[in-house]
């Protein structure tokens, strides 16, 4: 076969130059360790995702010191959760899986990218050093308000991060003279105990309870109040734990109306 | 009086116009709809709901990637194959048949997809060219593909009807070059098109009936790639025919090396098909090993375009000197760039030159995380199938349609400002679409601003590469705007005496000098097939073992399993051991030929 002498270096330079950029990208997968999304997760079924106990209810679990995992649930149109909220300096582990179309769940400006299969799970792990916010978005067409499919990832710093949950049940009327029952309950999701305290202030009284939950546990408090010393009338309520409060009202009356009548 | 195309093939004649006409309606219809959705995608300017955005952008891609392209090709191969075995088609009845099959194919997909736009019936087909299951499409969109591919298929079968005719009476002869491009492209596409068929045939269409309840995403969407990619490359090879062929003759000269050209549409039929996966580089379900195969052969596949670069590029230089150029670069100055057909393809190559850039990033498949999706997929194939492919076939119909019609060019000026329109007006689109992709702006969305976030750019803004993308698009459509007055304006000129004689260009370096090994089509026939079944086997058997054959609910019936694999390792094998023989014969012709 004739070929011209200019024509076989560059054909040379050509294989030279495949070569060479097989090599950079097997240098990137094993050198810095940019894996490929892959099919190391089982496949699950994507009508019965309410039943799944990584996806019935999705959210950001605390794995490790620095270590959490994010579990995501795409839907048309729509993230749950819509915003995963994580500390700076942690290495986050995402699951994410669809319900219904393929999506994708891609953050902005970074290359946190995958796509999202009905009956597969995408996983994807990051580290992220500084805090910041990204919008995320799908850009996989699934359907007419495709467009509108957004989420939110927000790296928060280290000191502000937390997984505390508070809720609180307390009566809405109370006969004067009787207690007045307040459960308080605290949510720790992360590892680490959780040393605080509630804050209970309700009409003019203010009660201080210091409580200890453990990692990934949550603890019930039960504060009495004496209605007596609270008086007749309606009284606004605020428990507050760290950066989280919950607030209502309490009617304290000198004969509860409601529920006597019928004996 | 010199012999033109229709002088000589008359009948023939008829189909290639009829071809280029489909294509050209085609192409004014995808290209509506492109401005319609630039516009408002830029926001500049909107008249549709945001949800009907996404059945205008159905029909843009499926208008111009599967008809415009597709019909021009089957005009040009038609021609390719009549005027290089200097022989009339063996049937011309045969030939309408398979027009009119893709012309009725495309028409009932066609009406598919638009009927989206009427609330009168309940037919929508908005799933975009890649169809992915769980969307679903009405039946007829299916429907008409599948007639639409059959087509083709029927199509090929006449062409390698008259090689077989030609070849009883030439033996020993070797097969003309545009004739074995040809040949070569439909033989990949034959290939390609298994992957579309399956997926529809019994996957899609009897979903869509109906008749069977799901499907597995996974499968179907591989499905689509192992013909998804290839496509590409049927776009692209009869561009790269008519830059082998005419573009030497246009610049004044002869084609550079008849072997290498050989050579570089054999590694077409190879590589085109076991690349498919890297579309899919970010799917979950696949291992990272097909990845990595899949990332590998699309490398090399960048090999025959290399070739051609240096091909093109040094049969221009001959023409150029041939034509009185001088100079390390002078020569470039004695080049024809005042003839549309000459300077759209010269641009056109360099566009598709820019675009293998864009290309070689895509394929790297841990950069691909970041540019996967984005508009920068946009920006790329814009400059291939969108410039590469489009503005070569407008540039070759300033020859061709003279050609096939008998009358004269209505005006070179006319079509030089075309050409040249194109060009400054992708040149922005495309570029901005590119580094829109880059800050993670997406591809395929009616509205790319979103309420929770905005895009951070380090050079320029978001507004204004907004403003390059609708100022593009602009450009774009007066570009086609002027083709069309064009096409219009020839085929209302009247009958002319003048027109240069229908021909190709002759080679520097004729087949003579290329070993025969080269046009054993079955030998490279074997080998593209044992590489497509090395390629996807083992990711297809492991796509159904997990998701099942008819998605999870009927995964007991899957036919094949990991358990029956023993089974197809030892068919694989049989097959390869057989292609083996056949490359050990090749192999000997081969350094025989060398040799020599």
């Amino acid at each position: 076969m004739n070929i011209h002498t200019y024509e076989k270096a560059w054909l040379a330079a050509s294989l030279l130059l495949i070569v060479g950029f097989i090599v950079t990208i097997t240098y990137g997968s094993v050198g810095l360790g940019i894996a490929m999304i892959d099919d190391s997760e089982d496949t699950i079924e994507p009508d019965e995702l309410d039943e799944d106990e990584r996806f019935a209810e999705p959210r950001v679990e605390q794995v490790g010191e620095n270590e959490y995992e994010a579990y995501v649930v795409a839907r048309t149109f729509f993230y749950n959760p819509d915003t995963v909220e994580v500390p700076a300096n942690s290495e986050v582990t995402f699951y994410v899986t669809s319900g219904d179309v393929i999506h994708s769940y891609s953050v902005v400006g970074t290359n946190l990218n995958t796509m999202v299969i009905p009956g597969e799970v995408s996983t994807m792990t990051a580290e992220f050093d500084e805090p910041g916010e990204y919008g995320v978005i799908c850009n996989e067409y699934c359907g007419g308000g495709h467009h509108d499919m957004e989420g939110q990832l927000h790296v928060v710093p280290e000191d502000e991060f937390d997984m505390t949950e508070l809720s609180v049940e307390a009566p809405d009327e109370v006969e004067l003279g009787d207690d007045a029952t307040f459960e308080v309950t605290v949510e720790n999701g992360q590892l680490d105990d959780l040393e605080t305290t509630i804050d209970l202030e309700v009409g003019n009284e203010t009660i201080e309870e210091a409580v200890t939950v453990a990692g990934q546990e949550s603890e019930t408090t039960t504060i009495d109040v004496d209605t007596a010393d609270l008086g007749e009338g309606d009284h606004d309520w605020t428990v507050t734990v760290d950066d989280y409060d919950e607030s209502g009202t309490l009617t304290v009356a000198e004969e509860l109306e409601a529920g006597d009548d019928d004996e | 009086m010199s012999e033109t195309y229709i002088d000589r093939f008359p009948a023939e004649a008829k189909v290639v116009r009829s071809a280029f006409y489909g294509s050209f309606l085609a192409l004014a219809i995808g290209g509506l709809m492109g401005i319609i959705q630039t516009l408002h995608r830029t926001g500049y300017y909107r008249f549709i709901d945001s949800a009907d955005y996404y059945t205008v952008l159905t029909a843009h891609g499926v208008f111009l990637v599967i008809s415009f392209t597709i019909f021009f090709l089957v005009g040009i191969f038609t021609w390719a194959i009549t005027t290089s075995l200097d022989r009339e088609v063996e049937d011309i009845r045969f030939t309408w048949g398979w027009y009119a099959l893709m012309a009725i194919g495309i028409t009932l997909t066609g009406i598919a997809i638009l009927a989206g736009f009427t609330d009168a019936t309940d037919i929508s087909s908005s799933v975009l060219f890649t169809f992915y299951a769980p969307l679903q499409a009405h039946p007829m969109f299916y429907l008409g593909l599948v007639l639409f591919v059959v087509g083709t298929w029927l199509a090929g079968a006449d062409w390698f009807r008259s090689w077989w005719a030609w070849k009883q009476e030439n033996p020993g002869e070797r097969i003309p070059l545009p004739t074995f491009m040809v040949l070569t492209t439909m033989i990949m596409w034959y290939i390609a098109t298994l992957g579309v068929a399956t997926a529809i045939l019994l996957f899609l269409l009897p979903w869509s009936l109906g008749l069977i309840d799901s499907v597995n995403p996974t499968l179907t969407r591989t499905l689509f790639w192992f013909f998804g990619h290839p496509v590409v490359y049927f776009w692209l090879m009869p561009a790269y025919m008519m830059w082998y062929i005419m573009l030497p003759k246009v610049s004044g000269g002869k084609l550079f090396s008849d072997p290498l050209a050989r050579v570089v549409f054999i590694l077409f039929l190879v590589l085109s098909v076991p690349t498919g996966i890297h579309h899919q580089y970010l799917d979950p379900g696949i291992a990272e090993g097909f990845k990595f195969i899949a990332m590998t052969n699309t490398m090399f596949l960048l090999l025959p375009s290399f070739l051609t670069a240096f091909t093109v590029v040094a049969s221009m230089e001959h023409g150029a000197r041939q034509r009185g150029g001088t100079g390390y670069f002078g020569w470039l100055k004695a080049l024809p760039w005042r003839d549309p057909v000459f300077s759209g393809m010269a641009l056109a190559g360099l566009m598709f030159a820019a675009a293998g850039f864009s290309g070689m990033i895509n394929a790297g498949m841990n950069i691909n995380y970041l540019v996967h999706n984005t508009f920068w997929v946009v920006g790329h194939f814009h400059l291939t199938v969108g410039t590469g492919v489009a503005l070569t076939f407008m540039a070759v119909t300033y020859w061709f349609l003279p050609q096939v019609t008998g009358k004269a060019l209505w005006s070179r000026s006319v079509g030089l400002a075309q050409v040249v329109t194109w060009f400054v007006g992708m040149t922005f689109m495309s570029n901005a679409m590119h580094r829109a992709g880059l800050l993670g702006i997406p591809r395929r969305t009616a509205e790319p601003l979103y309420e929770g976030f905005e895009y951070s750019a380090v050079v320029g803004s978001v507004g204004e590469l907004q403003a390059q993308i609708a100022l593009g698009g602009l450009l774009l459509s007066l570009s086609l705007l002027l083709f069309f007055a064009n096409v219009i304006g020839t085929v209302l000129n009247g009958k002319s005496d003048s027109l240069p004689a229908n021909e190709y260009a002759g080679t520097l370096s004729g087949p003579e000098d290329s070993p025969r090994v080269l046009d054993n089509l079955k030998l490279w026939t074997g080998i593209a097939i044992v590489l497509v079944i090395f390629a996807y086997t083992f990711p297809l058997l492991s796509i159904i073992e997990r998701g099942g054959l008819f998605g999870p609910d009927v995964i007991e019936y899957v036919p094949i399993s990991v358990d029956s694999l023993p089974l197809l390792v030892g068919a694989i094998e049989l097959v390869f051991a057989n292609t083996l023989a056949a490359i050990g014969d090749g192999g000997t012709a081969l350094l025989e030929g060398v040799t020599r």
